[in-house]
């Protein structure tokens, strides 16, 4: 049972398809009580990023994403000034007076500024969601850079001076794993760490999603995955392949699993070529092992038959 | 403190005023509990959990459990040792039924502590003791077939009082060579993106015509390596001076990962960040309590390709088996954990000390398993082995290393990419590139 405070965002989490347990619920509402940042980690498709999300929708605010990669530097996460105006305002003041720092001045001022997410976050007119999505595979120059914007929230732009948040925002860092975050960058956050979700919590996760499954095929799919996840793969699927999967068996008219359909949408589940392989070719035992027999499935137990 | 799971809270936990000095004392002697237990907790964590506790209803004890860890433990690592000294410093106060009594002895009570220490003396004999007749016993043992491994006499055939020595000598070697590593060089041949930032400054008093152009160069990436040491018996006489060379190792190069297996895998980076190499020893055998165990690297191997090889290997990573292949576990297991885990990363290097042995030949099972998925099989057993397998790395790093001389490929699946291209070393500078762009550019405005 979930105690009052964290009671309504549960349910104001659950109102908008994001079904989360009382470690979630406990983490977000700390974080956004005490303006910390909150650090979630997890495998792939769990829902990290669908937190920063939910969240900027049910504080009812912007969400400014900024999506990191090796190489990220300041000009596109921070500000860049735009050249193309910069050049045109040059070629239309050739004529003009005004002294060339004049000149300068007015073409590094703030018109003349792009601003990038983590500039847009903090001088947005209110207090947004700001995701920093995997942020290991930045390099650690840039999580140095961007310590220093979470502890003092304010940016210097050498041409215009210190520019200081108007609000703080609500920040949601995510990260993958695939290299260790500092800890200086840990100390500074609150940690989540989010695992694939047991049966129960998927089932409800694919029932709130999917419209207008049916019931027993939501629970033969949670179980599918919850056993695909025992086996060793290269890349277990998240919840993300399960809601796909589902979606596509809805699509499809399907009211059962049976390893006819398993085996078209396969693609849809695992992304990896050896684990495809590995299942196709293990298929039989794999169904018996996560509980699901073609034999449960009539109509489809016909078919095949007739197939064979 | 936090009654049993489920009672209803009596009133209002933080409003009791000698309640919450109470609690206050406890969640600041909670913090320095973990703190002894390796866990970095200032002063602003405990600020920040206590006010976490006052927003949450602390009577149920899920509540103040998940308040207290989301701001206390700040990793997965951290949250396993957080659990773990949850229940033993909470539920003190459970037992003692009062609220009002002093923290709980940080020392008392916790387990790892003494079954280290015979683990601990045995490094230790390892690194100061030991005389030259255990040595020779120990030489016996380092192998399983005697006749295979004796004749060497490399790391294995150090004299007691050449060990400090060699340690010394060992660590100089692995810092210059980490250090080499680790220096950003600019790309040749490439010209990189137009930086039109700095472009338009250059150009500023030229009122604006684009003369001077200033171009970007990318700073290329450094390799990443996860090293997988072999500390079973049969490597004892080498692993001392591999776990001190990839210490100092750490010590210049960010971008390493370092595992230990015997029978069992362990991570043992963070303990080999952990200060001085005394202090670093300590910490490894607290790590590995199998320490000069068998081997099994097949299931070793297995083990990280489930639990660390998604997060940790990928194009950019070398991984480095440091082992000389002796498996008493399934050749098969290993030669398939191999192969994902090769699957993943840039390239496989195993290091073999055996190597140095003039007669070796790859002829162990688990070796003979591993080789159709291992890039290159090097020595590895004194310092001219270390430096070559540096100098290697920094010629990896440049694309400029054959991979796999020693075998074909597993599969035409197994590769899908062909490793980066070597530079051309007569491809033009691009201090020449621009020059030329420049004139091109003169040249067409002129025309």
């Amino acid at each position: 049972m979930p105690s009052p405070e964290t009671e309504g965002l549960q349910r104001q989490l659950s109102d908008r398809g994001y079904i989360a347990g009382a470690d979630i619920c406990l983490s977000l509402h700390l974080a956004r009580e005490l303006r910390k940042p909150l650090l979630v980690e997890g495998p792939a498709g769990v829902g990290k990023t669908e937190i920063a999300k939910v969240l900027a929708d049910l504080l009812d605010t912007d969400l400014i994403r900024l999506q990191c990669y090796e190489g990220l530097d300041t000009s596109t996460a921070l500000y860049e000034w735009n050249y193309q105006r910069q050049l045109l305002q040059i070629r239309m003041e050739e004529q003009g007076e005004g002294s060339l720092e004049q000149r300068e001045a007015h073409i590094f001022s703030e018109p003349f500024l792009l601003k990038r997410p983590l500039l847009q976050a903090i001088t947005h007119h209110r207090a947004p969601v700001l995701l920093i999505d995997e942020l290991d595979r930045a390099d650690e120059e840039f999580e140095s850079f961007l310590l220093e914007l979470l502890s003092d929230w304010q940016i210097t732009i050498p041409e215009l001076g210190t520019i200081r948040a108007t609000h703080v925002p609500h920040v949601v860092v995510t990260g993958n794993r695939t290299r260790e975050l500092s800890d200086a960058l840990r100390r500074r956050c609150f940690y989540l760490w989010i695992d694939y979700p047991d049966f129960d919590k998927e089932l409800a996760i694919v029932g709130a999603r999917v419209d207008g499954i049916d019931a027993d095929l939501a629970a033969q799919i949670c179980r599918f995955m919850a056993g695909a996840r025992r086996q060793q793969l290269e890349k277990p699927p998240g919840v993300a392949e399960t809601l796909d999967w589902a979606r596509a068996l809805v699509a499809l008219h399907r009211r059962h699993l049976d390893s006819a359909t398993i085996e078209e949408t396969l693609g849809l589940v695992f992304k990896d070529y050896h684990d495809v392989t590995h299942v196709k070719q293990s298929l039989a035992e794999f169904l018996e092992s996560v509980g699901v027999r073609p034999a449960a499935a009539p109509g489809a137990a016909a078919s095949d038959a007739a197939g064979s | 403190m936090p009654p049993a799971p489920d009672t209803p809270s009596r009133g209002s936990f933080p409003d009791d005023l000698a309640l919450h000095g109470a609690l206050s004392a406890n969640v600041v002697g909670f913090c320095r509990h973990l703190r002894d237990r390796g866990l970095g907790l200032g002063p602003a964590e405990a600020a920040d959990a206590l006010a976490a506790l006052g927003l949450v209803d602390i009577g149920r004890e899920s509540r103040f459990r998940l308040a207290l860890r989301t701001c206390l433990a700040k990793s997965v690592r951290e949250q396993q040792l957080f659990d773990d000294c949850f229940d033993r410093y909470w539920r003190v106060w459970d037992r003692a039924g009062e609220l009002n009594r002093p923290a709980p002895d940080p020392e008392a009570g916790s387990p790892g502590r003494d079954r280290s220490q015979p683990v601990q003396m045995s490094l230790r004999e390892w690194l100061s003791a030991g005389d030259g007749e255990e040595a020779e016993e120990q030489e016996e043992t380092a192998g399983y077939s005697a006749g295979e491994v004796i004749t060497h006499r490399d790391f294995a055939g150090l004299r007691p009082d050449d060990l400090e020595e060699m340690g010394r000598v060992v660590e100089e070697l692995a810092r210059a060579l980490a250090r080499r590593l680790s220096r950003r060089y600019r790309q040749l041949g490439g010209r990189g993106r137009l930086d039109l930032r700095r472009t338009l400054r250059a150009n500023l008093l030229r009122g604006g015509e684009l003369v001077d152009l200033a171009f970007r160069s990318r700073r290329p990436q450094k390799l990443k390596l996860v090293v997988l040491c072999d500390v079973s018996r049969s490597m004892d006489l080498y692993s001392r001076f591999l776990l001190q060379f990839l210490y100092a190792f750490a010590a210049a190069y960010r971008r390493l990962e370092v595992f230990g297996f015997s029978t069992s895998l362990r991570r043992l980076t963070p303990a080999l960040r952990e200060g001085e190499w005394d202090r670093v020893l300590r910490g490894l055998s607290r790590e590995m309590p199998e320490w000069s165990g068998g081997t099994r690297i097949g299931a070793c191997f297995a083990s990280f390709a489930d639990a660390w090889a998604e997060s940790l290997v990928d194009r950019r990573t070398a991984v480095i088996v440091l082992s000389d292949g002796w498996d008493t576990g399934e050749a098969e297991l290993l030669s398939s954990s191999l192969s994902r885990i090769r699957r993943r990363a840039f390239a496989v290097l195993w290091l073999n000390p055996l190597m140095g042995n003039p007669g070796f030949r790859p002829e162990t099972a688990g070796l003979l398993a591993a080789l159709p998925h291992v890039d290159l099989l090097a020595p590895a057993h004194n310092v001219a082995a270390l430096r070559d397998l540096a100098r290697g790395l920094g010629r990896l790093e440049r694309g400029g290393v054959r991979r796999r001389p020693w075998a074909g490929r597993a599969g035409p699946e197994a590769d899908p990419d062909p490793p980066p291209p070597a530079p051309d070393p007569d491809a033009p500078s691009s201090a020449r590139n621009l020059r030329a762009l420049a004139e091109e550019r003169a040249a067409r405005r002129k025309g």
